[in-house]
């Protein structure tokens, strides 16, 4: 038979224009007045064009690749990519201080970037297995195993970041039947961590003291309340002090100074109080040269960033007008930092429209996966979503100063190799599988 | 939960994201923009554009003070990890170890920005250097401009610069700190048009402060207006001839084109080279000059007032006839000298009784004790102090007392005492007799070289003058100030000048105080003068100006301690007109033995300023 291509061109006229208006910005940052060539392949935008097209070749080839072909082999592929992280944590070669690249001639490989979408697709295959649903311990501590195995091994390339990213696959189990209340408990404990760093513990355990009596003085006939009340207290109060013993003593420096950053906290004066008694456990000082670090590092990057999209004001100054950007005041402003590009040259108006492209793009994936007629691509398709969603969150949220610098990529817009074929890997696996929608009911299920 | 309301509630947070970021940017880029002021000032950086100082030429298009390029070897630290230090440092003449110390010095400063790493490259290691810098990208050539000028001499006169104080940076915003700026001299009087304009260039800077191109797409920057050449009135070959012949001597001469009103030379001596006053040396020069007891740092020809001598007579003449006191036929007698009571003026001899002519021919000083006697006790005044009074407007209109209102900075006013001062020293009726010492220019009244010379050319002109002033036009459009237009009337009347300027024909000829050194062939009008003063020997004093028919030249020599004017004053005088009016310029053959002997007496031996 024939196979008409289905694919949903939306998707794929979204994700042209985000690549192109991605690489624009990064011809922007990178054109600084000394670069004045229209295709230079030492700059990163004319790597990127190398990137772009590497992309279209791997979408060309996952487009006549048979769809049955991602089902069968996916666990095949996860193995593959978890053997290359342990390699990589043997024999990886340092970089940024995260260990995360392969280098391969003049390329850089990131496994880590290929992990996530491995890791979609064993949970696909796994959630997607006839009978099997995400119900029952052993399921789903299958799931999770299947999630943080990889996570585990990125974190142990100290690639916190990409590590994070694995989270996103939680969304993937609400929709597969994780309890809500889980999402909530997430949420909870954010809470209760950010005011642990912002204020002395000891207040914040007095403060759930006192909502707890309240609580059992108010409602002394609901004993279950009571018991739930008092067992969440004593487990908040114990999570509290062993966040603190965690920030304190196993935290590396500039990672309490990055969440201290974000939290608008002036890194000195934090410590001072914390030395003062206010917390249970001693903190070691930052040594002089990690509080330079600091303060050029993470405290810079996001003040310079802020200032960069402040600077855009409504209307911005125009592609490649960015005073900003052309001052590289913004560092690793074509990577992580590619927004910054955007709000400073297209101002107010032009971010707001593209935050809303990029969000109706990422809601056009969840739609797509949310009519597939089968398990696998529908869990996959929530990967792909979440997974990007995830990235475009945390991304643009540290950008605009709301959240803390963690590096990773904005999806299809960053440069970077790994991450474009990643990506796009990702996004046509899945619309080659959402094509093949319509005949796939009678050969899964 | 359904599962598709799952769905729905991703949808929901999707837009939740939406709008948090929406508000986000708001207040970022619309409410706190005060962002995009910060975002102004951190990434941008003006850089002043210093336009190249207008020259000065002299009258005749001859350069006098002009710019000249110097040139330093710049690096940058950070950048000169693979630098092959061995053959740059051959190059330069140093070793291995001085290089790294250079580099260290420069690293210490900042090792991301460019600073000096050779200072003043001599001009062969420049030309070698320049094949092969480019090898060398941490390192690169820059030049900047030095003044330089033509002449060892006319300090006084072109000035020197130097940096803007904090005075001047308060007072006048266009100067910023470490500016430079003309100190004295026509590049002081001038600065307006010699510096030009400053442009300036807005450019976009990193967050090392390294120049990333311009900002706003350089809708800010200005070129900078390269300053206006400046044609002095000064002959620059008169000049050189002047301070030759007062070289070893102290004193002024100052040379002025009558009917223009034109300085054509301003000499002093001690003099000092201007080219000690720019560059590395500078200071070091400086405090040396400023510490010699020679002081040659003091322009004498305008700041220093001396007793005119015999020159005053010719004013007192003047105003005599134009009071009527005296007509060109009164005579007055003298033995010998004027006799008062106690008082004497004394008097060489001449014969007696002498008329004006003549009087001004052999400088007889009773006939000016009875002129300016006759001044003071005018019974048409009433009384001395009225008479007095007058007698100061009349010295006023001819620039004495006042300033002349030279373009140079710093000028003098001379010394005219007045009412109260006499009243002081001699009580409330002073009377004639008390001030008499002035009839023949001492006592109480001094004028500078500047005043003097400035007589002449009233006298030149027979009645006006016009400010001096050594600029002769300004730029490209040879643009003249009004007030150097303008003719200053003297309050005395053209037909009186006749008298007194045939009286002056008469000295430089024989039997006049000048006689032996006039000069064949020019009709020098001239008056000697011989000041007694405080600091010893005679000034030798001499006004002159020439040709006694449309006069070319008016001219003041101020020789301290001379001795008569006729010893070293007139001879110098008249050597300085004969070499500007014989265009001609060959040496000064016919008088050679004059002009040698000139050059070569030394009068430092006696003077006060001598350091031994």
């Amino acid at each position: 038979m024939e196979e008409k291509l289905h694919i949903d061109w939306l998707t794929v006229g979204l994700y042209i224009i985000i690549v192109m208006f991605g690489a624009v910005n990064i011809y922007s940052a990178n054109n600084t007045l000394e670069h004045h060539f229209l295709f230079d392949f030492k700059m990163e935008y004319g790597k990127q064009i190398i990137w772009m097209s590497a992309s279209a070749l791997i979408v060309f080839l996952v487009l006549l690749t048979d769809f049955k072909f991602f089902n069968y082999s996916a666990y095949g592929i996860y193995v593959v990519v978890i053997l290359l992280l342990i390699v990589l944590l043997a024999t990886g070669s340092f970089n940024k201080g995260a260990q995360a690249w392969f280098k391969i001639g003049a390329f850089k490989l990131q496994p880590s970037e290929f992990a996530k979408y491995a890791t979609g697709l064993a949970l696909a295959k796994f959630l997607g297995t006839y009978v099997i649903k995400f119900e029952g311990k052993r399921n789903m501590g299958i799931c999770f195993a299947i999630i943080f195995f990889p996570m585990l091994l990125t974190l142990a390339q100290n690639d916190t970041g990409s590590a994070l990213v694995f989270l996103s696959f939680i969304l993937v189990l609400f929709r597969e039947g994780l309890s809500g209340w889980w999402l909530i408990l997430g949420f909870y404990l954010v809470l209760i961590f950010v005011l642990t760093i912002l204020y002395p513990s000891l207040y914040i355990i007095i403060g759930l003291l006192l909502i707890l009596t309240f609580i059992i003085f108010m409602y002394k006939k609901h004993k279950q309340l009571i018991v739930a009340s008092i067992l969440v207290v004593t487990l908040s109060v114990g999570f509290i002090l062993s966040l603190d013993f965690v920030f304190t003593s196993i935290l590396k420096p500039h990672q309490q100074q990055r969440i201290l950053v974000t939290l608008n906290q002036d890194v000195e004066e934090y410590y001072a109080n914390k030395t003062n008694g206010f917390s249970f456990f001693k903190v070691e000082l930052p040594k002089k040269e990690d509080k330079m670090k600091s303060k050029r590092d993470y405290s810079y990057n996001v003040r310079q960033s802020k200032i960069s999209i402040g600077a855009g004001q409504w209307i911005g100054n125009g592609f490649n007008n960015g005073t900003q950007t052309k001052a590289k005041l913004v560092p690793e402003q074509h990577t992580d930092f590619i927004f910054c590009t955007v709000g400073e040259e297209y101002g107010f108006i032009g971010s707001v429209l593209f935050i809303g492209l990029y969000l109706f793009f990422i809601g056009r994936i969840f739609y797509l996966a949310e009519r597939q007629k089968n398990t696998f691509s529908r869990v996959f398709g929530y990967s792909t979503g979440s997974i990007i969603l995830f990235h475009f969150f945390i991304n643009i949220g540290m950008a605009m100063g709301l959240l803390p610098v963690i590096g990773i990529p904005l999806p299809f817009m960053s440069y970077g190799g790994s991450s474009l074929i990643s990506f796009s890997l990702m996004l046509f696996t899945f619309l080659k599988l959402d094509a093949n929608r319509v005949n796939e009911l009678s050969r899964f299920s | 939960m359904e599962k598709s309301n799952k769905f729905l509630l991703i949808i929901i947070f999707l837009i939740g994201i939406g709008i948090i970021f929406s508000i986000r940017l708001y207040f970022l880029q619309i409410v706190d923009s005060s962002n995009y002021y910060k975002a102004q000032a951190y990434g941008s950086n003006e850089i002043t554009l210093n336009p190249p100082r207008g020259t000065i030429l002299d009258r005749f298009g001859n350069l006098m003070v002009y710019n000249d390029a110097l040139y330093d070897l710049m690096v940058v630290p950070d950048k000169t990890l693979e630098t092959d230090k061995y053959t740059l440092s051959k190059f330069l003449n140093i070793d291995t170890i001085n290089f790294d110390k250079r580099l260290k010095k420069a690293a210490r400063y900042n090792s991301r920005q460019a600073s000096i790493f050779y200072k003043n490259l001599p001009f062969e290691m420049l030309t070698s250097l320049q094949e092969i810098i480019h090898q060398f990208p941490a390192f690169y050539i820059e030049s900047k401009i030095d003044r330089r000028y033509n002449i060892q001499g006319a300090a006084h006169l072109l000035g020197y610069l130097g940096e803007a104080s904090e005075k001047i940076v308060v007072e006048q915003p266009y100067y910023k700190p470490g500016d430079i700026l003309g100190i004295s001299g026509m590049e002081k009087s001038y600065e307006f048009y010699l510096r030009g304009k400053k442009g300036r260039r807005v450019v976009l800077v990193d967050k090392f402060s390294r120049q990333q191109g311009s900002f706003a797409g350089g809708k800010f920057d200005s070129v900078p207006i390269p300053g206006q050449n400046i044609f002095s009135s000064v002959d620059i070959d008169l000049q050189r001839f002047g301070e030759q012949l007062l070289g070893n001597k102290i004193g002024s001469i100052v040379a002025i084109e009558p009917k223009t009103g034109e300085i054509l030379s301003i000499v002093n001596s001690p003099n000092y080279d201007p080219n000690l006053l720019v560059g590395q040396e500078r200071n070091k020069n400086f405090a040396r000059l400023l510490i010699d007891p020679s002081k040659p740092l003091f322009n004498r020809a305008l700041k220093a007032p001396y007793p005119p001598g015999s020159t005053f007579k010719l004013v007192q003449a003047l105003i005599g006839l134009q009071e009527g006191i005296i007509e060109p036929s009164t005579t007055f007698p003298c033995a010998g000298g004027y006799r008062m009571g106690s008082l004497t003026v004394g008097c060489h001899a001449h014969a007696s009784p002498l008329d004006l002519e003549n009087s001004i021919k052999n400088s007889c000083n009773a006939y000016y004790c009875h002129v300016y006697r006759a001044i003071l006790d005018n019974p048409k005044y009433g009384s001395v102090q009225v008479a007095y009074k007058k007698w100061t407007e009349y010295l006023l209109s001819f620039g004495i007392g006042v300033k002349t209102g030279i373009d140079l900075p710093e000028e003098s006013k001379g010394i005219i005492k007045h009412n109260d001062y006499f009243v002081k020293v001699f009580g409330k009726n002073w009377r004639s007799a008390n001030v008499v010492s002035m009839s023949i220019g001492q006592g109480e009244v001094g004028l500078t070289p500047l005043q003097m010379a400035n007589v002449a050319a009233i006298i030149a002109n027979k009645g006006w003058f016009i400010t001096p002033h050594v600029v002769k036009s300004i730029g490209d459009s040879y643009f003249v100030p009004t007030e150097f237009k303008e003719k200053r009337y003297t309050m005395i009347d053209a037909k009186h000048f006749d008298t007194i300027i045939s009286g002056m024909s008469m000295v430089t000829k024989p039997g006049g105080t000048a006689g032996r050194t006039g000069i064949e062939g020019i009709d020098i009008c001239a008056k000697t003068g011989t000041a007694q003063n405080p600091h010893g020997k005679d000034h030798s004093i001499y006004i002159a100006f020439a040709p006694r028919e449309n006069p070319q030249i008016a001219i003041c020599v101020m020789v301290e301690n001379g001795g008569f004017g006729a010893t070293f004053a007139a001879p110098i005088a008249n050597l300085m007109i004969e070499h500007y009016l014989v265009k001609d310029k060959k040496a000064p053959s016919t008088r050679l033995d004059l002009y040698n002997r000139m050059i070569t007496t030394s009068l430092l031996e006696n003077s006060v300023y001598n350091p031994k």
